[in-house]
């Protein structure tokens, strides 16, 4: 089970699939053929320790670096990502736990920042402030967060796990085919980390494929569908969830030297 | 139009009691208040403060100043400060004054002297945003390197202007009421341009999202550093007009006659609500920060105050308002929660 199994060609066609990758710094390798993919409608785990190269992984998938041998194939086709703004046009998103939402500013400000919806002037844009208070609230309303009255509050008044789920919503609602989840679940209490899954759940019924990335493996277990562990660099495991269990999960991330750190979650 | 701060948390609609909350939750609003106060108690002081006479003074006075202080408040809410600007103010109508005397036409010297403003702009802004120095430091340099060149320029002698043309009248004239001139028409051209643009376009979403915490607009693919830039480019050519526009109707400019206004032009922003942090702030409470200045310079005359008290009131008016606009802020917060409990019930 340790090696992964090329996706046989009858089969869906991978959003995103990561063949024989390897990255260099110098002469640390820090990927070691890697072999990775993610479907739709499917929400993929990756777990591993400090240092293990979730990082990197994260950083070639997005576009922040470009790996030293291998192929990155985005939707069946062999792709550069020469930078994270490419890798956003071919709908790779990320959402960073701290760089998703600027709190002093409305829920509507941050929903469309960057993509506001605007009528033209000659060269001045004006937005239409309406339409995207319209949509932030339906689109909040539909995974639940009923809590907001309106979309000209503040970000600064929302939970952890409401904010955590606009900014996932928000990359749904923009096109994002694959949603990368760097440690969504970080510091958030056990009813917020819920909120966040029904967004993730929401996303992959909808046909998104999530990379799920976290230390947590009890927290990854409940929401993914399969599990990546990584370890030095390389792909330990790539397992189905259902063929598996957090013991097992443990334990071959045992074999490294810091299990126990992983078993109790990062705090 | 009214600017009420969009990003402040709006109560529901319909209720007297909810339009009271977002007037008070606006940040003009504070300074609204003050330049009330302060009005009273002038008029309590001399008998004659409220007329229009003197009221018009005030928006004289506060007219150049309002120009500056609102682009210094556009760049102060996308997280970056201009501390240049009065030597800008200084500058730019002495560069243009020295060209007209060199028997230029006003119009090309008027242009080619809001080059300079222009040129700083980009100045402050590339060396902020590419090598990360903060714009404290920089505006800072320009600050002395402006007065500086302003004297050799000049050698120490104000300049003055030495044929009354229509650009001057434009600029500075009087409108033939009530002694009003044209920097009060500008000021509030001004005020009403930036306000849209924060408030209603895209490019105020940016500039609101570059004076937030680091990274998270570049992060959604907002170009922060272009932003800055043109932000520093704005502040700044507003320093050099109203520069001009006070040349215009004053008739001289003289070299180093900007420095205070450097940091009278943040008072005002600050006392319109403004932080020094970013992304906080409003461009129709700056011109009102400016009027509470104007207010006071105005005012000390009539009360037949010494000259010298001038700069300890705005010292302790700025304390004094910053803390009415908390106390106000606080106090709406708190209404907002009555009021939504009222709505529930």
């Amino acid at each position: 089970m340790t090696e992964v199994q090329p996706v046989p060609a009858d089969r869906v066609t991978p959003l995103i699939q990561l063949v024989d990758v390897c990255m260099d710094f110098g002469p640390m390798r820090a990927l070691d053929t890697v072999n990775l993919h993610v479907n739709a409608g499917e929400v993929v785990g990756l777990l591993g320790d400090n240092g293990a190269g979730k990082s990197t992984l994260l950083k070639v998938i997005t576009g922040y670096h470009q790996p030293t041998s291998g192929d990155v194939i985005v939707f069946g086709k062999k792709t550069r990502l020469a930078s994270p703004k490419v890798a956003r046009e071919f709908g790779i998103e990320t959402v960073y736990q701290d760089l998703a939402l600027i709190d002093e500013l409305s829920i509507w400000r941050n929903f469309f920042l960057g993509e506001e919806l605007c009528r033209r002037f000659g060269p001045i844009k004006f937005m239409q402030r309406k339409e995207m208070r319209r949509i932030a609230e339906a689109e909040l309303a539909q995974i639940g967060i009923r809590r907001v009255r309106s979309a000209e509050q503040r970000v600064l008044g929302m939970s952890g796990g409401e904010r955590q789920s606009l900014a996932i919503i928000r990359a749904i609602y923009f096109g994002a085919r694959v949603l990368l989840l760097d440690e969504p679940t970080a510091a958030l209490s056990v009813r917020e980390t819920q909120r966040v899954f029904t967004a993730v759940r929401a996303a992959r019924d909808a046909g998104h494929g999530v990379l799920y990335i976290d230390h947590n493996i009890g927290h990854t277990f409940s929401v993914v569908d399969r599990v990546v562990l990584i370890e030095r660099g390389r792909v330990a495991a790539d397992l189905r969830r259902e063929d598996t269990s957090v013991e097992e999960v443990v334990e071959i991330l045992g074999a490294g030297p810091s299990a126990e750190n992983i078993r109790r979650g990062k705090e | 139009m009214s600017e009420l701060n969009t990003a402040e948390i709006r109560p529901p609609r319909r209720s007297s009691m909810a339009l009271l909350v977002r007037l008070i939750q606006a940040r003009a609003f504070g300074s609204a208040v003050v330049i009330v106060v302060l009005g009273i108690i002038f008029q309590i002081m001399s008998g004659v403060f409220i007329s229009t006479d003197e009221i018009a003074g005030i928006f004289v006075v506060a007219s150049s100043l309002a120009i500056m202080s609102v682009g210094v408040a556009f760049l102060m809410i996308s997280g970056e400060f201009d501390l240049s600007v009065g030597s800008m103010f200084a500058f730019t109508p002495i560069v243009m004054g020295e060209l007209i005397s060199k028997s230029w036409n006003p119009w090309p010297a008027f242009f080619v002297s809001m080059l300079i403003p222009l040129g700083f702009g980009i100045m402050h802004g590339v060396i902020t945003t590419r090598f990360g120095i903060p714009s404290f430091i920089t505006t800072l340099g320009s600050y002395f390197l402006l007065d500086g060149v302003s004297y050799i320029v000049t050698g120490g002698q104000p300049v003055l202007y030495t044929n009354h043309v229509l650009m001057f009248s434009l600029f500075g004239g009087s409108l033939g009421f009530a002694g009003l001139t044209a920097p009060v028409v500008w000021m509030v051209i001004m005020t009403g341009l930036l306000a849209v643009v924060l408030n209603l376009t895209a490019f105020g979403n940016w500039t609101f999202a570059a004076g937030g915490r680091v990274g998270v607009g570049r992060a959604l693919g907002v170009p922060t550093a272009r932003v800055k830039t043109i932000n520093f480019c704005i502040c700044a050519l507003l320093a050099g007009f109203a520069g001009v526009t006070s040349f215009a109707s004053v008739g001289s400019a003289a070299p180093g006659s900007g420095s205070t206004l450097n940091l009278i032009a943040l008072v005002a922003a600050v006392l319109g609500g403004t932080s020094l942090f970013g992304i906080e702030g409003s461009i129709v409470g700056t011109m009102f920060g400016a009027i509470i200045i104007g207010e006071l310079e105005t005012g000390l005359v009539l009360v037949g105050a010494p000259g010298e008290l001038y700069e300890a009131m705005i010292g302790g008016i700025l304390i004094i308002a910053v803390l009415v606009n908390l106390r106000l802020r606080g106090l709406g917060t708190s209404l907002e929660g009555f009021v939504a409990k009222r709505a529930r019930s």
